[in-house]
């Protein structure tokens, strides 16, 4: 870029000066020329689209069970065919939709802040305080997933509404994978010289740990995000295959998928159990690729 | 290395103390009396349930309760299943073998094929092999354990009927026999295969990177110099020095199978612990639940120390901190 300015002796200066840009916008750039990743990025908010919008535009009725049609193989009526209660499966596919990015998304967000906020108490402040959150951090870590989220989802379910309880459940159980990596972090980060100068102006920790260290541990956080929306994806959708996920009465793609439990179902109706296998195959595929997408963008060492 | 495996040992009783105050609070939070199970069903007089009540000690102040559950739990007395009327401790003796067995086999299959796979990426990366080896590894990482559990069974029991789509036995067959045994292999070999490929995807990463790193090393030069052959250079040099950080990932991987176990063995409707549990939460069966909560973060406690000690092996630094 060629800038021209006047200086205080009225002289024209001509600066070459290289182009310049911010880390964000080179990882942005990097990752706009990653193919993969944008492909599943495409993919992926196009699942959001149709869960968000896609139930305004759907007809049938999912919410009854009909003797009439059940069973009934793909058609021009029924596009994936219907399940064994008569519900038509794509319809109940896009609420599923709903469902299963809902909690996701909502249990990323959860482990997200839970995570980030201990985590970064713990390595900020070090000593007494990092040892007590850790070994908390570490006892929640010890806990055979599964088995207690199915356990607290027995106790807690009726008590929350829906699906709010196994978002919740997921949530609080699985926070401390995030928080080691955020503290580990924050260790390092803060024996900066950037650190010690806000700290010898007096600036606030709170701040300290919002305004300049956060931005710089970001990129770790981000890609846990991903990697978290997989996983909480494939929990939920687990979950709910055994039977004690979501309601049975609230459509999710793990929830449709129970029904290949039966073997009549799994053995002769394909059309069943495939499209939500497929959705979540996918969907996590699509995942955790962006995540690897990010990952690249971000690491300033990987050169494409 | 023995003080610093004293100290992890020790560490673990605090954290199985908490763990049993949990698991003991949540059980009294389950609708319904959790130790129940000796009260008789037939019976609604409301004097025989007070009686029984009394009796059973549910109308003992809370920590008494706890105590005398934890010392019951000590000794092995694990309470009576509604569900089974039989000791829970049975229970879990008759079922845990299965589970056990199906862990060993699944990660014999992964150990096998992440070495193959990452003992061939290794030595020719970014070939096409390399990039095959790598998509797979993708897939596999996407796939949840349960599709592609039901992919399986469609696939290998229900289309080409190669292998049984449920239980860990043939009925009828006589404990001992030879073809007891051969049937429990064959019931067990398609869970285990699932469990085992999609557990390659770590190993296979792990070996492959780090057998290119060792490629480059100065005794690599040097058995290279002396004239030995490429294939004795990494299946002897490199393979021993890249297998020693791969032991660590062994104590996870036991977490993982205990963790995963609930839905292996409900696609497979194999008798194990996990299906086990997951019927005792349909029948409200607490003594079971309990148990099997307990019994499972033991496990995966165990497991845990198992990781850390082993990276205490493996890496002399970590024993000092």
């Amino acid at each position: 870029m060629v800038k021209a300015s006047l200086n205080t002796d009225g002289q024209v200066l001509i600066k070459n000066k290289q182009k310049q840009f911010s880390p964000w916008k080179l990882a942005r750039k990097k990752f706009l020329k990653n193919k993969i990743a944008m492909t599943s990025l495409i993919v992926f908010v196009s699942f959001v689209l149709i869960a968000v919008f896609g139930p305004l535009f759907t007809t049938q009725d999912i919410t009854r069970i009909n003797f009439m049609s059940m069973n009934l193989p793909p058609s021009a009526e029924h596009w994936f065919g219907t399940d064994t209660n008569g519900r038509d499966i794509f319809t109940r596919m896009v609420y599923g939709a709903r469902t299963s990015l809902l909690i996701g998304l909502s249990c990323m967000t959860f482990i997200i802040v839970i995570g980030t906020i201990v985590g970064a108490i713990a390595g900020y402040n070090g000593g007494k305080i990092d040892q007590i959150f850790m070994r908390i951090t570490d006892f929640v870590l010890n806990f055979p997933f599964l088995v207690f989220v199915i356990v607290l989802n027995t106790i807690l379910v009726g008590k929350v509404s829906g699906v709010w309880t196994l978002i919740l459940v997921i949530s609080l159980l699985s926070w401390g994978g995030v928080a080691r990596i955020v503290r580990s972090r924050f260790l390092s980060e803060k024996e900066n010289e950037y650190v010690l100068a806000a700290k010898s102006i007096g600036t606030r920790p709170i701040k300290i740990i919002g305004k300049h260290i956060l931005p710089n541990v970001a990129s770790t956080i981000i890609v846990q995000a991903t990697l978290m929306l997989a996983v909480t994806i494939v929990a939920e959708a687990g979950l709910s295959f055994l039977g004690s996920g979501v309601p049975a009465n609230i459509p999710s793609w793990g929830n449709m998928l129970f029904e290949a439990r039966d073997s009549d179902v799994l053995r002769n109706k394909t059309w069943i159990w495939v499209p939500p296998a497929a959705a979540i195959t996918i969907t996590i595929l699509a995942i955790n690729f962006i995540g690897e997408g990010i990952k690249d963008a971000l690491n300033p060492k990987s050169r494409r | 290395m023995l003080q610093y495996s004293l100290r992890r040992i020790l560490g673990m009783i605090p954290l199985l103390f908490l763990t049993s105050i949990v698991v003991f609070s949540l059980a009294k939070f389950m609708p319904g009396d959790p130790f129940g199970g000796e009260i008789d069903p037939s019976n609604t007089n409301p004097e025989y349930i007070e009686e029984m009540r009394e009796k059973l000690g549910y109308n003992d102040p809370i920590h008494i309760q706890y105590i005398r559950w934890v010392t019951n739990f000590v000794q092995g007395d694990f309470g009576h299943s509604t569900a089974h009327k039989i000791p829970v401790f049975d229970l879990i003796v008759d079922r845990l073998p299965n589970t056990i067995f199906l862990a060993i086999v699944s990660l014999i299959i992964t150990y096998i094929f992440a070495f193959a796979m990452g003992m061939y990426s290794g030595r020719r990366p970014y070939t096409w092999g390399d990039n095959l080896i790598a998509g797979y590894n993708y897939v596999g990482l996407a796939i949840p354990s349960f599709v592609a559990g039901i992919i399986a069974i469609y696939f290998f029991s229900f289309q080409l009927g190669w292998f049984p789509f449920a239980g860990s036995v043939e009925v009828g067959l006589q404990p001992g026999t030879w073809d007891y045994y051969v049937s429990r292999m064959h019931h067990v070999l398609l869970p285990a295969l699932i469990l085992g490929l999609m557990g390659t995807a770590s190993y296979t990463q792990f070996l492959r990177n780090d057998v290119i790193e060792n490629s480059r090393k100065d005794f690599v030069r040097t058995a290279r110099a002396k004239g030995t052959s490429e294939s004795a250079i990494y299946n002897k040099h490199i393979l021993r020095n890249s297998m020693i950080p791969l032991i660590t990932f062994l104590g996870f991987d036991i977490a993982t199978l205990i963790g995963g176990a609930v839905i292996t063995e409900t696609i497979f409707t194999y008798p194990g612990i996990g299906l086990l549990f997951l019927e005792s939460v349909d029948r409200r069966d607490y003594a079971v639940l309990m148990t099997i909560t307990m019994l499972l973060s033991f496990l995966t406690l165990l497991g845990n120390l198992i990781a850390d000690l082993l990276y205490g092996i493996v890496d002399p630094r970590i024993r000092l901190g």
